[in-house]
């Protein structure tokens, strides 16, 4: 039974109130994509009956085969909420139907590019947490994500059934782990004050909070029970919700509230008297058959069973019983429609994280009052391949405006500059589709506050961009998206067979389409290399490339190997000088490294190049101590332009110093690009340039003058500034019983990891082991830790910083100096470091 | 010993006598070829032209060579005789002289043989040479660089009543003098009816020397490079008398 049409979808899509866009978000295995399916057989696109089996949204084969999301997916939802359920809704609203565009999300840390890009689209978030594991640090990182965005989030405690069948536990201790699990969340959202988006902090008392097990597919959250209450006990249902959670006692002997338990033995917590107790004992009635004992209590429930669903028995009785009496689309959708922002309330907010130009002009205010009336604004955060090999849907979401049909529309890819004409296509829309997960559907137009994909505009995207009407030559891009995870791991690869190149060249550029974080690069040396945030993505990276994107051509692959930076430590011991090859023009630099957390700070787009210079220079004079002045003579960031590393301008008084600061610009973007140690990125370094002395003559300082000589004095300060190398480190977690300990300890310290923080998870005989790892050692690291532990321990790893070698990189036989050695020799450079006195020049 | 010889304006005839006596005699000759064009083009016959007439071979050395690989060629002007020619005054484009300094630090001998420049050439059009300002050149704008620090010296030779001569990229024709004599328009110190003179090969036989106001030069076409533009300051009425030879009718 199908309960939807195309057409219904489309009108409600017009109703901006009506319309919820969110993601759902969680650690690895806590049950995203089991109870999504949840969601998607309320809406009659699966059968009920098998909710929770088909997890419509792994719609790739080997995303059913290993049990996980890799990929993100969307699927456009229709609802019909009934006048009783919406009685207590204060927002605005447009009649009853309504349209949930949801995207659910991969929990490995390797895919959190997926993440973002689908946080980017949505105004809300379903977090979902293992009841029993609890918060993990994926969790952890996708909740920063998400409120990061201005996301705001709802919580879903999971896996409900595992209490009650697996564990077994009492409803005290059942309590004391939900609350636990719903206060270590609201510490993490705690620390995002945010005048605009409020209080996002969660409480079961509120409605924020919901508890389900995803598998049987029932969910409930205290309003469902504080209405089936409120009128037993003649009280108001806002006032009987908060007695259900919290330090409120119920004795059925004396039918009186406390607020401490009274000693009692029949006084027991709200929640566990009127929530827990009820459910534990519909299911032991069901697991244990007593249909006699069942049906009367169903009855009183008010809960009906068709005929031959009472011919079940056992597990499968169990679980229909549940989903007639607590369905899980029931609940959650009534928290994701009271709860959740629509797009017209979030846009309103969320308008200063998307939108990169003026906030007063007219694409801003589109945005800001999501005004299908207005210029379109749409930005495509993720390329989806089609089953038509090698070409790709462009995913995204409609901000303002409405893309249609055969639409010309202007694309403005990443690296799009406002006024100029690189990075800009102009191109036709062939269709426009509404996401279903397996299947697609196509409409006339979409309008704004819906997600949406394009057929026709994959040769002009890479991965993302921003898209509007033809004419609107005056819009900024939306902002690019920051990923939490870098590409830290590389392989090599190489076809088997030689004649398979273009294949090869072909399939990377697909390969680098459809996934938002994978890197593709060549090297000079000629090697094709691929980048991942892991281990895994790298493998699914790798599976796709050969199976869908070269048509199974084999391919071979070396050995991962890992990224590093180059830093310095101090500041250059002198001031250093390069002259231009007609030797008429000189520069002279210093490098010095950044002060602590400015890297960072670059990173996460806080400081930027797109910043308004007045408040850049207000950050960085008072979190950083820079003089004012200073801060706005930074010329430039790098590499990409965007990196974090600077060149700022200390000159006094020099002439025509803007006639080359382009030429000192281009110069950087190539040095940081390639430092001088082994041609990795520069991190953290900020060159000053000092002085420059220039020919008379304009044409004998162009740019084949000053960009190869800025680039020389540019090596030159770093080789004098103490350099070093910076290692990628992944923060790992892992979770273990006591006797596993011993073996995790010695495997992270053969493998140069150390652990910082050791807790027993309350109530459990597990460990919770949070330790950094050099993601160089991080190969073959899970593989160690289960042969040390007898699989007992599962790590899960995800980059967390940059870790400076101690270790003199200009020493041929220390650490840091062999590990350049090798790098050199991979990339076909010169094995030995080209000299400081080929930068310099002396006088 | 390194000789650097200039060459003159019009063909390879132009070389001096002395000149080509020192060629005649050096072991190796480069020529440079990066600073100007000869006038009667790079093409193998232009060279082969210069080498009839010399009767050595020639080697010619682009920017690279001369920049980069200059130590190559001062070792072997400290074994033997080598010259090194360069269009117009060996001086006229300043960049040689990193290759003297550089060759008397090496302790080598270095002799300079001049020849007429466009600087002392210009002459011809009729404006006196002490009555100029500032040179300036005119580079090649590319998409992102277009230095515009000559505005500035025009200016203030125009504020001090001196003619300036500006010289052109030698690559291809942009920016062309229809574009550069807009672009001076735009500068407040000049209107369409300043006086200018545009010269084109100055030197060669087929040389165009044309005087008249920016917006008249605009119609003209001064056919393949070098140009060169001056552009008058006050004038002395026999600087005039000269430039009405080449008035436009």
């Amino acid at each position: 039974m199908v309960k939807f049409t195309v057409e219904g979808l489309r009108r409600i899509m017009d109703s901006k109130h009506n319309i919820r866009n969110m993601s759902v978000i969680a650690h690895v295995d806590h049950g995203k994509s089991t109870l999504t399916d949840s969601l998607v057989a309320a809406a009659g696109i699966i059968a009920q009956e098998v909710a929770g089996d088909v997890r419509m949204t792994d719609t790739r084969q080997d995303e059913a085969e290993r049990g996980i999301t890799i990929k993100s997916t969307g699927i456009s939802l229709y609802y019909e909420m009934q006048d009783e359920a919406l009685k207590g809704y204060k927002g605005e609203r447009s009649g009853n139907e309504y349209l949930i565009n949801l995207i659910d999300s991969p929990g490995h840390v390797d895919f959190s590019s997926e993440v973002t890009a689908a946080l980017r689209i949505t105004d809300g978030a379903l977090v979902v947490v293992d009841c029993v594991e609890g918060v993990c640090v994926q969790t952890e990182t996708v909740l920063r994500q998400a409120l990061g965005e201005r996301i705001r989030p709802v919580l879903t405690v999971n896996k409900m059934d595992r209490c009650f069948l697996e564990l077994q536990v009492e409803g005290e201790e059942a309590y004391q782990t939900f609350q636990r699990v719903i206060e270590n969340a609201n510490v993490i959202m705690a620390t995002y004050e945010d005048p605009l988006l409020g209080d996002v902090q969660v409480y079961p008392e509120k409605g924020t909070v919901a508890f389900s097990a995803g598998l049987h597919g029932w969910a409930f959250t205290l309003t469902n029970f504080a209405k089936m209450y409120a009128s037993k006990f003649g009280v108001d249902e806002n006032k009987m919700m908060e007695r259900l959670w919290g330090e409120n006692f119920f004795d059925p002997a004396t039918k009186k509230w406390t607020s401490k338990n009274s000693g009692s033995p029949t006084c027991k917590r709200g929640f566990v008297q009127f929530c827990y107790e009820p459910i534990k004992q519909i299911i032991s009635t069901c697991m244990n058959d007593q249909k006699d004992k069942l049906w009367p209590m169903l009855q009183k429930l008010g809960v009906t069973m068709k005929a031959e669903e009472k011919e079940l028995v056992g597990k499968t009785l169990m679980k229909r019983v549940m989903q007639n009496w607590l369905p899980a689309s029931d609940a959650l959708l009534e928290m994701m429609i009271f709860h959740l922002p629509s797009p017209s309330k979030a846009q309103k907010y969320r308008v200063e994280n998307l939108y990169e130009g003026p906030l007063d002009d007219q694409y801003a205010n589109a945005i800001r009052n999501c005004d299908p009336e207005g210029p379109l604004m749409l930005y495509v955060s993720k390329m989806i391949p089609a089953s038509d090999k090698g070409r790709f849907f462009a995913f995204g979401r409609v901000f303002s405006g409405k893309v249609s049909t055969g639409l010309k529309v202007r694309i403005m890819g990443p690296n799009y500059v406002p006024g100029q004409k690189k990075d800009l296509y102009v191109k036709s829309v062939q269709r426009t589709v509404i996401w279903m997960g397996k299947k697609q559907e196509s409409v006339e137009d979409v309008p704004c506050g819906n997600t949406v994909a394009m057929v026709g505009l994959d040769q002009f995207i890479t991965k993302n961009a921003t898209l509007t009407n033809e004419k609107e030559v005056d819009a900024h891009p939306i902002r690019a998206m920051k990923f939490s995870v870098s590409p830290v791991v590389r392989v090599a690869v190489s076809c088997k067979i030689a004649s398979d190149l273009p294949k090869l060249v072909e399939g990377l550029k697909r390969l680098a389409k459809s996934d938002p974080m994978v890197v593709c690069t060549i090297e000079e040396s000629g090697e094709h290399i691929v980048a991942g945030a892991g281990e895994l993505h790298l493998e699914i990276c790798l599976k796709d490339l050969q199976d869908d994107f070269m048509g199974g051509a084999e391919i071979v692959i070396s050995d991962p190997v890992v990224s590093f930076r180059e830093t310095v430590l101090e500041k250059s011991c002198r001031t250093v000088m390069s002259k231009s090859p007609n030797k008429h023009n000189r520069l002279y630099m210093e490098a010095r490294p950044m002060e602590d957390g400015l890297a960072e700070a670059i990173d996460d787009g806080r400081i930027g190049p797109r910043d308004d210079p007045k408040v850049r220079s207000k950050i960085l004079s008072e979190e950083f101590g820079w003089d004012k002045d200073l801060a706005k003579k930074i010329w430039c960031f790098g590499p990409e332009t965007t990196g974090p590393n600077l060149v700022v301008d200390m000159c006094k008084g020099v002439q025509y110093l803007n006639e080359i600061k382009d030429s000192v610009v281009a110069g950087f973007q190539w040095a940081s690009k390639e430092g001088a140690l082994a041609e990795e990125n520069m991190r953290g370094i900020c060159f000053e340039v000092c002085d420059v002395i220039l020919h008379a003559d304009a044409i004998h300082r162009g740019g084949g003058q000053i960009i190869p000589t800025a680039r020389r004095v540019i090596y030159a300060a770093q080789l004098t500034a103490k350099p070093r190398l910076l290692e990628p480190v992944y923060l790992v977690e892992i979770q273990a019983p006591e006797q596993a300990l011993g073996g995790i300890y010695g495997v992270l310290n053969q493998k140069r990891g150390h652990v910082f923080e050791e807790v027993q998870r309350p109530g459990t005989p597990l460990y919770n082991i949070k330790a950094y790892l050099p993601v160089i050692e991080s190969f073959g690291f899970s593989t160690a830790l289960r042969a040390a532990t007898s699989g007992q321990a599962f790590p899960q790893c995800v980059f967390d910083h940059w870790d400076m070698m101690s270790a003199d990189p200009m020493e041929l036989n220390s650490q840091a100096g062999q590990l350049i050695a090798d790098i050199r020799k991979r990339k076909g450079l010169k094995e030995q470091m080209t000299p400081l006195s080929e930068f310099e020049d002396k006088l | 010993m390194l000789y650097i010889i200039g060459l003159g304006l019009g063909d390879e005839r132009d070389i001096t006598l002395r000149g080509l006596d020192v060629v005649r005699r050096c072991v190796k000759i480069y020529v440079e070829a990066y600073t100007s064009l000869l006038s009667f083009g790079l093409s193998s016959d232009g060279l082969s032209k210069m080498e009839r007439l010399y009767g050595k071979t020639i080697t010619i050395a682009d920017r690279e060579m001369v920049e980069e690989k200059a130590d190559s060629i001062l070792s072997e002007a400290s074994e033997s005789d080598i010259a090194f020619l360069v269009v117009g005054d060996p001086f006229g484009a300043t960049t040689h002289s990193d290759l003297v300094v550089r060759a008397r630090q090496l302790g080598l001998d270095v002799q300079v043989i001049h020849n007429a420049s466009i600087m002392n050439a210009i002459g011809l059009c009729g404006l006196q040479l002490y009555r100029y300002g500032e040179t300036v050149s005119i580079p090649f704008f590319t998409e992102t660089w277009e230095p515009d620090s000559f505005y500035e010296k025009i200016k203030r030779n125009n504020q001090l009543g001196l003619h300036t001569l500006c010289l052109l990229d030698i690559r291809v024709k942009e920016p062309t003098m229809e574009s550069l004599c807009s672009t001076f328009q735009s500068i407040a110190a000049y209107s369409g009816n300043s006086l200018c003179v545009g010269v084109a090969r100055l030197g060669c036989e087929d040389q165009k020397i044309i005087a008249g106001s920016m917006e008249d030069l605009l119609e003209i076409d001064f056919g393949p490079p070098l140009h060169c533009l001056v552009i008058a300051g006050e004038t002395h009425p026999v600087e005039e008398e000269m430039l009405n030879f080449y008035r436009i009718k």
